[in-house]
Order: structure tokens, then sequence, then C-alpha cells
């Protein structure tokens, strides 16, 4: 399937004079230029190369069209944005990019007297590039990691950059909005996290699209560096519209006795696939990974993981819970991969799917390469559909039918959600859920 | 020809059996077998993966992977590993050109 997706000229809306319009609007410093330009160099290489078939074959791009996007210079005027997550709480600060551009930022003045950086990646660039090149597409997500991480680093938009010095703990939760208003907008975001030593933060992200049926394109980059004994919560919440595609290289690095939680929830886009890799390389690093998927329609959802223990003693968690209705498709690739030095690993994984019909589609694979002797690491995945006895029950309780189902799905997904600690969070995936099932 | 969506020539067909076209966003094979035309979704329900380059004898098409067989007419898995049908797609022939709809 894949060798269909490959064309080794690139798509005329990201073609080399595209391109080359596309730095002289950047104000930047010369090493990120160099940068984009080396990485768009590789992601020609990568364009006549196959996608790794490991990684793709079970996700159909034969319909992906990149040439019917692209990077617009100006932003709709106006456009207004049904977000789940921006108005529900009081935020320490927040960045709203707008078809890739920074329309709004703020932090409050406590935070920034204490040496924290929040806001747009252009300008964290101008102000302090010397500490973002260390960092920047170097130690997480590399440009030649594959295709999609090569496009992303030379077309890269902006983003959101969370910067947070030694010994400096957030209490309050952080938000970044990530939207696409006009028909056919390209997004190619990224999020930088970095966290120094035993500093702690809680950054909450959410993807959005203005209307129900413009097409859009998010080409995206997480990074999250966690120094040793820092501790980062970082949520973000995929809710573009059904004609969205969503492609994304994601990276958490763990130091040594740090932690890190990650939750992502797939709710919207035509087509999204997420390459999520947890690098644990200190001893004792933590990290545990929570997913939330309610795929519907025709909508595929697809996430390729990794928990990589590179280090002793450290300790894997990852819980994906996925329910798809009508003819929806969810895919989940996952990987426990232990070092020979990584002994005293604790993996675990697990994937459950409901099945709301008998037209949709699940994919649940996980995997385990140890290479370390002296480990326990556990995975499993499950899949079924609704049992119709308990609907009855329910039903002979007077329940109606539809609230049953609702009490079902909310129980299926109770097991993540009591896992995030963010209530908010837990809150907006609820009401999302019940916007899913047709019931609000 | 509502409800309709116009996806390709008769005259593509000049030499070759095959085309891969896109209706509403799902990607259709179009085949045609003595001078009628089929379309079926090209996507095995048994890998869920394309149909696209399978042999096709009476009517039927064979998935290259597994050898699940599917009649290009009803859409009906005809052996496993299938078990469940593909969709297929309504044929409209109008002054050369090609018009589907999902049945």
């Amino acid at each position: 399937m894949t060798s269909t997706t490959l064309n080794v000229t690139p798509p005329a809306s990201f073609a080399e004079d595209v391109f080359d319009a596309f730095l002289a609007t950047r104000n930047e410093p010369a090493w990120f230029t160099q940068l984009r330009r080396d990485a768009y160099q590789i992601y020609l290489e990568k364009l006549s190369e196959e996608l790794d078939p490991e990684e793709w074959k079970r996700l159909d791009m034969r319909t992906f069209r990149p040439e019917n996007f692209e990077i617009k210079v100006q932003t709709e005027a106006g456009a207004s944005f049904d977000t789940l997550l921006q108005d529900r709480a009081e935020f320490a600060g927040q960045v709203t990019h707008v078809d890739a551009r920074t329309v709004s930022e703020n932090l409050i003045e406590e935070y920034k007297s204490k040496g924290v950086i929040f806001g747009d990646l252009e300008t964290v660039l101008n102000s302090h590039g010397e500490l973002l090149k260390d960092y920047f597409m170097t130690r997480a997500v590399k440009p030649d990691a594959d295709r999609i991480s090569a496009w992303h680093a030379a077309f890269c938009t902006g983003g959101t950059v969370l910067f947070v010095p030694r010994n400096v703990e957030l209490d309050r939760p952080l938000h970044s909005l990530i939207a696409l208003s006009g028909a056919g907008a390209a997004d190619f975001s990224h999020t930088l996290v970095i966290l120094e030593e035993n500093a702690s933060a809680t950054l909450l992200e959410e993807t959005v699209s203005s209307t129900e049926d413009q097409p859009g394109l998010h080409v995206g980059s997480v990074e999250l560096l966690v120094a040793a004994n820092a501790r980062l919560r970082y949520v973000q919440l995929q809710n573009w519209n059904q004609k969205t595609w969503h492609l994304a290289h994601q990276c958490g690095r763990v130091a040594q006795s740090a932690s890190l939680q990650w939750t992502v929830a797939g709710l919207g886009a035509s087509t999204a696939h997420i390459h999520q890799d947890v690098m644990l390389d200190g001893k004792g690093a933590e990290a545990q990974v929570n997913g939330v998927t309610f795929a519907d329609r025709r909508q595929k959802i697809s996430y390729y993981t990794k928990q990589a223990h590179n280090a002793e003693s450290t300790r894997s968690d990852l819980l994906y819970k996925q329910v798809l209705r009508d003819k929806s498709k969810a895919i989940w690739r996952g990987m426990i991969r232990v070092e020979p030095e990584a002994q005293q690993t604790d993996g675990y994984q697990r994937c459950d799917a409901l099945l709301l019909s008998s037209t949709c589609r699940n994919d649940s694979i996980p995997g385990l390469e140890i290479e370390a002797d002296d480990v326990r690491c556990t995975h499993g995945a499950t899949a079924g559909q609704v049992d119709e006895e308990q609907i009855f029950y329910a039903m002979s309780r007077g329940i109606p039918r539809f609230e049953a189902m609702h009490m079902i799905v909310e129980g299926f997904f109770q097991g993540v959600y009591d896992r995030i600690p963010v209530e908010i969070v837990r809150e907006t995936l609820s009401q999302a859920v019940i916007h899913k099932l047709g019931i609000d | 020809m509502e409800g309709y969506e116009q996806v390709a020539l008769v005259s593509d067909f000049e030499g070759m059996e095959r085309k891969e076209v896109i209706v509403d966003d799902v990607p259709v094979l179009l085949i045609k077998q003595e001078d009628h035309f089929y379309a079926i979704e090209d996507v095995c329900s048994h890998d869920g993966q394309p149909l696209s380059d399978g042999p096709i004898e009476n009517c039927q098409i064979t998935c290259p992977r597994h050898g699940a067989r599917f009649d290009l007419t009803t859409g009906e898995a005809l052996c496993m590993p299938a078990t469940e049908a593909i969709p297929t797609y309504d044929v409209k022939i109008e002054n050369g050109r090609i018009w589907l709809r999902e049945n």
C-alpha cells in the first residue's frame, strides 16, 4: 500500500520555489534557516524512499493529496473556534496559533520573573535563539527520523515553546491552542517543552478547526525534554474537523528520576497518524502514557508508539482506550524496547478497543523487544463489542438505550480517566464523548 | 445523475482493465470485464488493505495477500479468510463518462 504514496517530486505547494519563498517570509536566526534547508534536502530524499511499512501499512494514505494544502500567507480574519479547554480554567499562560500564525500569547508576571519562557517559537527564537539551538530537533525528534519529521522541520510554521528553569515549579497549567480556519490551510506547528533539573509544569494543548467542512493539514512535532528529577504533565487534545489530516512525530525524553505523564486524545481528523516515542534515558525515569480515542464516521486514527528503556530501573506504563463507531478505523502499533543495560525495567502497555458497530475496524498490535534479562514487561490488547445483555439490563431498569450506551462508554474510558490528574481534561473528554455519541 | 460522481472516461480503459479512483474520499477499484464495468471499494474486508493488484477471474477478485475472494457484482465474500462483504458501487455510463454511486 505504501508504494502508492511514493512521489519523488514534492507536491506543488511544497516545491523548491515555494520553500524559498516561504524562507523569505521568515524572521529567524541563520542557524535555524540552515536547519530548514538541510531538512528540505532530507525531505526530498525521503520522498523517494518508501515509508516504513511496519508503521504505515495499515493506514490507507491513497486519498491524501498534499498538493491541496498550502501554508497560508494570511489568516482568516475573525474566525471563531469552539475550543474544548480554553475557557474551562484559569491558565497561567496561553498561546494561540491560527493557520500557522501566532495571534496571541501571554504569561503571568510571577512566572516570567522566575525565568520561565512561554510563547511563540519565532519570538523565542529571536530572544533566546542560543538556548533553543541546543534543543530544537537535536535530541528528541530529529529531521532525518522520517519523511514527516523532515517535512515538518523544513516548513515549521511556528509553535509553542515552554522553558522552565532549574528548581522552578509551576503550580498552574499553561494552555496552547492550534487552530485552522481557511480551506486548504496547512499548519506545521512545533511544540517544544524543556524542563531543567527539578522543575515541574503542566501544559495542555488542543487543536481545533473553525468550520466543520474545510479541509486542513497538520504536520506537527512535539518534543518534551524532561531533565533529572523534573516532572512534566503534557496533554494533547486533537479535535480537528473531520476533513483534516493530522500527521505528527512526537518524542519525550526523560532523564534520571524524572517523570513524564503524557496524555493524547484523538477525537477529530479524517486521518490521523501519530508517531509517539517515549525515551527513558536516566536511571529511575518514569513515563505514563494515556490515550483516549473516539472515532466515528470514516475517521482513521493511528498511533505508532514506542517505550524505549535506555537505562536501568526505568518504568513505563501505557494505556490506550479506543472507541469506534460507524465505519471508522483505529490502529495502534506499540513497542516496548529494552536495551541491554536497562536492567530492572518495569514496562507495561495495553490497548483496549470498544467497537460500537459491525463496520468499524480496530488493529491493535502490541510488541516487546527485550535485550536485558532482569526485567518485568507485560503487554496486551483487547477488542470487543458492547454486550447487548448489558444494554438490556439497563433498559429493564428504565434507563433509555442511548443513556445505557453512554454509561457503558464512560465506564470503558473510566480506567484511563482515573489516571489523568487534571480535572478539566477529564471533564472535557467526558463532554466530548457525549458529543460523539450524539446525545448532547 | 444525483448522488453519482464522475470518476473516469470509457476511453481510459483502452488497453487496460482496471483503474483506481476516489469516490467521496474512499478508494474504489473500477474494473472492466467483457464490456461490463464493476466498481468495488478497494479495501479487503479481511486485512483492510488494497485489492488493486488482485487477480480477476469469473467476475471474482482475489486478494493478493491472503487469497480472500469477492464477487464483483455483489461484493460478497466467497471464501476465507474474508467473512464480510465489501461495498459495491452502481456504475452509470453517459456520453463516454463513467459515474459511480455507492450501493
